[in-house]
């Protein structure tokens, strides 16, 4: 490839922590203008692609998943220091995930069934986003995170300008797309009003309520939400489902989760009174 | 149609006064005129004549459970037989099993998506080295004929006329895609809950601003043209002159639809008023509420916002610039680079209020709402403008509290009679009365009031009306002195004097779209039966209601049958509790405020109404306000010794408060340190 | 010992990949030699666990779907087939033929966009000498354009049907909260002869590359039915002549704990260690093929030696691809709207069981469900933990080819061969094994 630019290009991360991989996988779906991507930005670290391995520094360092274990939380501590901006992409990364719903059951329980092997590796008593390690320069929400925002970020930092992510309800692009809203008309349980958009609206598009996959927006009145749903007819206990998802565990949602008595299958002591490390059954 | 300066926007009221301005005489003058009479089954000549012309139809069709606006291939594609449900936060289509097109109201589309795009391009511009050029995308509208336009949508056509047209600085975009735009507009021959054109002065008549408008009869259409083209379209149409036993039942179809709307939104003034209340409490009392989600402006047929987006290539070289719909309910729509002008939602509620009903008319001179109900039925917790706009701003000719009527035989000395019809032991010492041949007054009573009852030679008393019914009243009454006793010893067809309706009742209308907790204990659920009832009339206009009621012994519990068929509903909690339990009782035991005082719910949307002994309504109060109520949402209704019933004797006096008169309910704010107070 | 010399004969010696690339997950690789002789073959996984088994108690069949998608985002529909299938057995839930023909359009997606992931981005980068895909673009440009062109036809087929290709979201019980629009489905039917070309090119191209030599006779778990390439449905077979439903797997195979690993082992139960994947499939149902891609795999002559050389499932894979295209646009070209998206059901108490074949092979689910219709146990057993045992002892035998080459290049070639599997290693993290001890007394949950 012959470069004709003369700038160097911005050295670019993309490293993972407990997660499925599936906000990366957008990258290498950005198919149309991976190899030009490749060509503005020098892909230093990105292990789920390429064997060529760098221990930074970084100019941006896109990080996938939860924290979850301690060599994570040490690790990310780590990489903060080689990066000039690090990005967290996802829901994992922004919020816990799926597997911060771990984080509702307790933990000395779990904790003491790992130990009694002692050659699992530890894990954190939560799995945690990045921020809370962490300083974070810019978030990527999403389950898995837009292909369009996470372009944006990218020629943002190429051009210098702050990235356009809309700060809106999910009922924006529903509207926009002229999608007919399934909680008014057909009485579904939906957290668009609540939700980051970002996704283009895709599950009221597929005629299904939206499950915040993209995170609560700013300022979200989850309250007044909950209380609609529940003169609509949901039970509390399918409001704390609803809400203990995917994002469950961010902020906003957590709370109103925990209002309506939280999610489900959520792990008691297991562990009797009087055993070593165990504790007083409170459940 | 063609927008210049000869055409004037569609015809649109002031705002000082409900006149309708005629329609332009040009249009009568162009030969437009009619009507004339199209057959149902030659619709589709209209469609195919529009498709032939090169127009694409948008018009009404089924999609998704709402009917919503779409290009419209043949007349197949039209709702036929459909029609739509509308509430607060509700939309459902219904069958009415015939062919009629258009007996329904407005869908979450207007045709605003065609004339004010919800994404246009706007420029390219590139950057080579030093050079930049700003190339503006070329406006392209494709041509189109906007089929089923509503009188309301051809009034908001009118106001983005002259937002986007009318002012020093124009919206090329926007008028290229007007001009390209033939406007068939359709009379209503429905209108739903939601529907308020009536008071904003656009409907439900279509006055102007349309080419043809089409008023549906069960056989066809009574036809109208409205401009030149409008005209031609008829000359080809295979239509006859309308007689006049058409022309009269088009006029009656849409008369009826007026009159059904009445005129919920009165607007006298409401500039005024509305921005004479920029520090209402009320606003954040919305906002807890309020979703912030922007669907009200989005389906709204007039909101015109929009925000500017870019997209690049890597290097920045090339960028498209493109206009989106974006609205002041996001997040980012009023950031600078130190912050948000309006961060709050309760703000951003406000700024959308008094933009569209105040600050409008001092930008466009007309209101910017239109009364189509579109963001009542799209609001996902169904926030009801009307409602709001009334609560924060009410008409200055309704007085706080709503008009009733003048009681019966209201001075010391003058009694109506009324009959016993039957009599039903409560418990051991309370016994309802069911009165009737009763004065009508009564039965138009409000919910808390009370009668001065009475029989010769006893003191009278004053009891609680505990039901209103459609000709009889019921008064629930304890045998606790000779006179009571006395009363309650009469029987069937024995008369007895009555005064009143007298004194205050309970809020109900305030408490519409609030959750309501009532709690009251032992015969203190006598005056709050009548609230019930009525809450459960209209249960779909309140949120939870939770009913607390305590009593000595279950023996003691008043209306058995009542509270379990209220509990069986599902949608009332209903809790009950007693002092001491029974054989038998296998409830909760202990005063009332036991049931709520662990709750997990909270109050800060709730009105509470109580009645009961005064300490418990002390305690009951107390432990209201822990739970987040606030003073001016709770309510309690105050016993006192009454003797005349009207304020003249001073016996009910308490504070600067006459129980009889100003109460017996009072909001727990009015009465202050008095309630409560040792001595009072 | 430095990277490019070559050992002594005999010398003891050590292989370690701290953090395996081009796999998807986190897993490093050990392999010890003594005295000429395997000591230790390890693929250990140190990915986080995520309690997924855990993270579906209490929950209903849907949102189940939207969970366990997320155990993987490169097979996410792989696992909402499986566990939507499971429940459906359990419900007696017929869906309609219109709907059937949908999931496995969908299914077809996930084959192609997983399939040209692996043999593109992941695997061919070894083949041709080269780190990454984007190195290999440099030099083999049209190669890597083709590969991310067919992946992209992929992801367009499963956002037609699903809204996005990561984790979508019209999966539901009974069929499908919305089918595809005619114009979306016309759209990725345009792309699909384009794709049935370059697939074929593939095949050619892939089988024209050379493989280290290695001969095993492991034995071959795949589904098995009667008339189609197995995706959604089929009965569980084996080389050995195995036969159960799709639900039964727990009667043939168990799940074990290794020591060192962070993930579940899977062997038979009578400890034998088996092969999943497009190895195992072309090996047990070749006959089922499309015939298009049936006609490719003659013509590469490489049915025999895919069978026992891992290293040839680049070939396998390139023929699943191009079953998958070709299947996709017979699909398409036969689809008419069914009447409802998806049909009501009842829950029921009981086992929901169910397997499918993954792209990287045979996927198990298995529920305890309570008369609500909330999970009150689960296990998930996905393949690659399946396949780690043969991952292992293919290492062992393949070991010695490379004992005389410099360390670097034999441990390049040994982290290739693990690669060879398209091993999934954040789905095989699915559970830990919570084992709570109770005054002595184990009782394992789940």
């Amino acid at each position: 490839m012959s470069a004709v630019a003369a700038r160097p290009r911005l050295r670019v991360g993309i490293v993972k922590m407990a997660s499925c991989d599936g906000c990366q996988l957008t990258l290498l779906d950005l198919e149309d203008e991976l190899l030009a991507i490749a060509e503005r930005f020098e892909v230093v670290e990105f292990p789920e692609a390429s064997s060529s391995r760098s221990a930074g520094p970084y100019d941006v360092l896109l990080v996938e998943g939860a924290v979850s274990t301690p060599e994570q939380a040490a690790e990310i501590v780590e990489l903060r220091r080689k990066a000039k901006l690090l990005v967290s992409i996802g829901a994992c990364a922004s919020y816990g995930g799926i597997q911060a719903l771990r984080n509702w059951s307790d933990h000395d329980a779990i904790r003491a069934a790992v130990y009694a092997h002692p050659e699992y590796v530890e894990s954190l008593a939560a799995a945690t986003p990045v921020s809370e390690h962490v300083k974070v320069d810019a978030e990527l929400h999403g389950c898995p995170i837009s292909p369009e925002q996470l372009r944006e970020v990218l020629v943002s930092v190429a051009v210098g300008r702050r990235p356009q992510i809309r700060e809106e309800a999910v009922c924006l692009e529903c509207k926009r797309s002229g999608t007919v809203c399934v909680m008014v008309a057909e009485g579904m349980s939906c957290l668009g009003p609540v939700t980051q958009s970002g996704c283009g609206a895709l599950c009221p598009t597929f005629r299904r309520g939206c499950f915040g996959c993209f995170g609560p927006r700013e300022q979200a009145n989850t309250a007044s939400l909950a209380r609609a749903l529940k003169t609509g007819g949901c039970e509390d206990e399918e409001i704390a489902r609803l809400f203990a998802g995917i994002t469950g565990w961010s902020g906003p949602f957590r709370s109103i989760a925990a209002a309506y008595g939280g999610p489900p299958g959520v792990m008691p002591f297991a562990v009797p009174a009087g055993t070593e490390g165990g504790r007083d059954d409170r459940n | 149609m063609v927008i210049d300066e000869r055409m004037p926007y569609a015809p649109y009221p002031s705002p000082i006064g409900t006149a309708v301005a005629a329609p332009p005489t040009r249009i009568a003058a162009s030969g437009g005129g009619g009507p004339w009479f199209l057959a149902s089954a030659n619709l589709g000549v209209l469609i195919d004549l529009l498709r032939e012309d090169g127009r694409t139809v948008i018009g009404p069709t089924v999609v998704d459970g709402a009917i919503t606006l779409a290009e419209i291939r043949a007349v197949d594609d039209l709702p036929a037989g459909i029609g739509d449900d509308q509430q607060p936060g509700k939309y459902h289509l219904v069958r009415h099993g015939d062919r009629r097109l258009f007996d329904y109201a407005v869908g979450p589309t207007s045709p605003k998506r065609w004339t004010f795009p919800p994404v246009v391009a706007i420029n390219v511009g590139r950057r080579d080295g030093r050079a930049v050029t700003f190339e503006t995308s070329s406006i392209d509208p494709p041509r189109l004929a906007l089929l089923g336009v509503r009188a309301c949508e051809l009034a908001a056509l009118g106001i983005q006329d002259r937002v986007f047209l009318g002012g020093p600085y124009t919206d090329e975009d926007y008028r290229e895609r007007r001009r390209n735009a033939l406007v068939i507009a359709v009379n209503c021959t429905s209108a739903s809950s939601t529907c308020f054109c009536t008071s904003m002065g656009t409907g439900p008549e279509a006055r102007g601003g349309y080419d043809l408008v089409l008023t549906e009869l069960d056989e066809g259409f009574v036809v109208r043209a409205g401009s030149p083209e409008g005209a031609d379209l008829v000359a080809r149409l295979p239509v006859r002159g309308a007689d006049a036993g058409q022309m009269l039942r088009a006029a009656e179809a849409v008369g009826k639809v007026a009159a059904t709307m009445g005129d919920p939104l009165p607007t006298a003034g409401l500039h005024d008023r509305l921005l004479a209340q920029f520090d209402s409490p009320h606003w954040a009392q919305i906002a807890e509420r309020c979703l912030s989600c922007a669907n009200c402006t989005m389906v709204c047929p007039t909101c015109f916002c929009s925000s500017v987006t870019q997209r690049s290539d890597l290097d920045g070289g090339v960028s498209t610039s493109e206009r989106v719909w974006d609205f002041c309910f996001t997040a980012g729509f009023a950031k600078v680079a130190g912050g948000s002008f309006r961060s709050r939602p309760r703000d951003r509620y406000r700024q959308w209020l008094t933009h569209k009903f105040a600050t409008w008319v001092d930008q466009f001179g007309t209101f910017g709402c239109v009364g189509c109900g579109r963001c009542v039925t799209w609001c996902p917790v169904g926030i009801d403008i009307r409602a709001e706009l009334l609560a924060i701003a009410p008409p200055l000719s309704a007085r706080p509290e709503p008009a009733r009527a003048k009681p019966v035989a209201a001075t010391p000395g003058s009694y109506a009679t009324a009959r016993i019809v039957s009599v039903r032991p409560e418990t051991d010492d309370v016994t309802t009365l069911t009165i009737g041949d009763v004065d009508s007054a009564f039965l138009a009573g409000e919910f808390g009031q009370f009668a001065m009852v009475a029989v010769p030679a006893f003191p009278p008393v004053p009891i609680s009306i505990s039901r209103f019914g459609r000709d009889t009243i019921d008064l629930t009454i304890r045998a606790a002195g000779p006179a009571t006793a006395a009363i309650i010893g009469l029987g069937p067809r024995d008369e007895i004097g009555v005064r009143g309706p007298l004194g205050t009742s309970w809020p109900i209308e305030r408490a519409m779209g609030h959750d309501v907790v009532i709690v009251t204990g032992g015969i203190g659920l006598a005056p709050l039966r009548p609230l019930l009832d009525g809450i459960i009339a209209r249960r779909d206009r309140f949120e939870t209601v939770r009913l607390f009621y305590g009593a000595r012994t279950p023996a003691d519990q008043l209306y058995r049958e009542e509270l379990r068929a209220w509990a069986a509903r599902g949608d009332v909690d209903v809790q009950l509790t007693v002092d001491r339990g029974t054989p038998g009782w296998t409830g909760p035991v202990g005063v009332v405020t036991q049931l709520f005082d662990q709750a997990t719910w909270e109050g800060q949307h709730a009105l509470a109404f109580v009645c009961g002994p005064e300490r418990m309504m002390e305690a009951t109060v107390d432990t209201l306000e822990s739970r987040g109520l606030s003073p001016d949402r709770i309510f309690v209704t105050l016993e006192r010794h009454m003797e005349c019933g009207i304020g003249l004797c001073g016996h009910c006096q308490t504070g600067g408060l006459f129980v009889c008169r100003d109460g017996p309910v009072f909001a727990l704010s009015q009465l202050g340190g008095i309630f409560g107070r040792e001595g009072m | 010992m430095t990277a490019t010399e070559v050992p002594a004969p005999g010398a003891d010696r050590e292989y370690k990949v701290g953090y395996l690339t081009r796999v998807e997950g986190e897993g490093s690789l050990v392999l010890q030699v003594r005295d000429g002789i395997v000591t230790e073959a390890r693929l250990k996984i140190f990915e986080a666990p995520r309690y997924f088994e855990r993270l579906v108690v209490g929950r209903t069949a849907d949102e189940v779907i939207d969970i366990v998608a997320r155990i993987c985002g490169i097979c996410p529909i792989a696992y909402q087939m499986t566990a939507v299938h499971a429940f459906e057995d359990l419900y007696g839930v017929e869906v309609l033929p219109a709907v059937r023909a949908l999931r496995r359009l969908l299914y077809c997606g996930e084959y192609i966009q997983s399939h040209a992931l692996h043999v593109f981005m992941l695997h061919a980068p070894d083949f041709l000498g080269y780190p990454s895909v984007i190195a290999m673009a440099g030099d083999h440009r049209p190669v890597v354009e083709q590969g991310l062109a067919i992946k992209k036809i992929g992801n367009q087929l499963i956002s037609v049907l699903g809204g996005r290709p990561v984790h979508p979201v019209s999966v539901r019980m009974g069929g499908f909260s919305r089918v595809p629009w005619r114009r979306d489905l016309d759209g990725v039917r345009a792309e699909l002869d384009r794709a049935v070309e370059m697939a074929q090119a593939t095949v050619a191209l892939v089988a024209s590359w050379d493989p280290p030599a290695l001969e095993t006779n492991r034995m071959l778990v795949a589904l098995r039915h009667p008339a189609e390439y197995p995706y959604n449905d089929g009965r569980i077979v084996s080389s050995d002549g195995l036969d159960l439903a799709p639900g039964a797997w727990g009667d043939a195979f168990e799940e074990h704990h290794v020591e060192g690993s962070n993930a579940l082992h899977a062997r038979t139960r009578d400890g034998r260690v088996y092969l999943l994947g497009p190895t195992a499939r072309i090996a047990l149902d070749a006959d089922r093929l499309h015939p298009i891609a049936a006609e490719a795999l003659a013509v590469t002559g490489l049915a025999d030696e895919i069978r026992v050389n891992v290293h040839r499932s680049i070939v396998a894979r390139a023929v699943e691809l191009l079953g998958a295209c070709a299947e996709a646009r017979d699909l398409i070209d036969g689809y008419r709207a069914p009447a409802e998206p998806k049909v009501p059901f009842t829950p029921r108490a009981g086992v929901a069981a169910w397997s499918t074949e993954a792209p990287r092979g045979l996927l198990h689910h298995r529920y305890e469900v309570n008369e609500d219709g909330r999970v009150t146990a689960a296990q998930i057993v996905p393949p690659t933990s399946q396949n780690q045992g043969a991952i292992e002892a293919d290492l062992v035998a393949f070991a010695p080819s490379v004992l005389d080459l410099p360390q670097a290049e034999a441990t390049q070639r040994l982290e290739m061969l693990v690669r060879a599997y398209d091993p999934c290693i954040s789905c095989a993290t699915h559970f830990l094994d919570l084992r709570i001890v109770e005054r002595g007394r184990r009782r394992t949950t789940a």
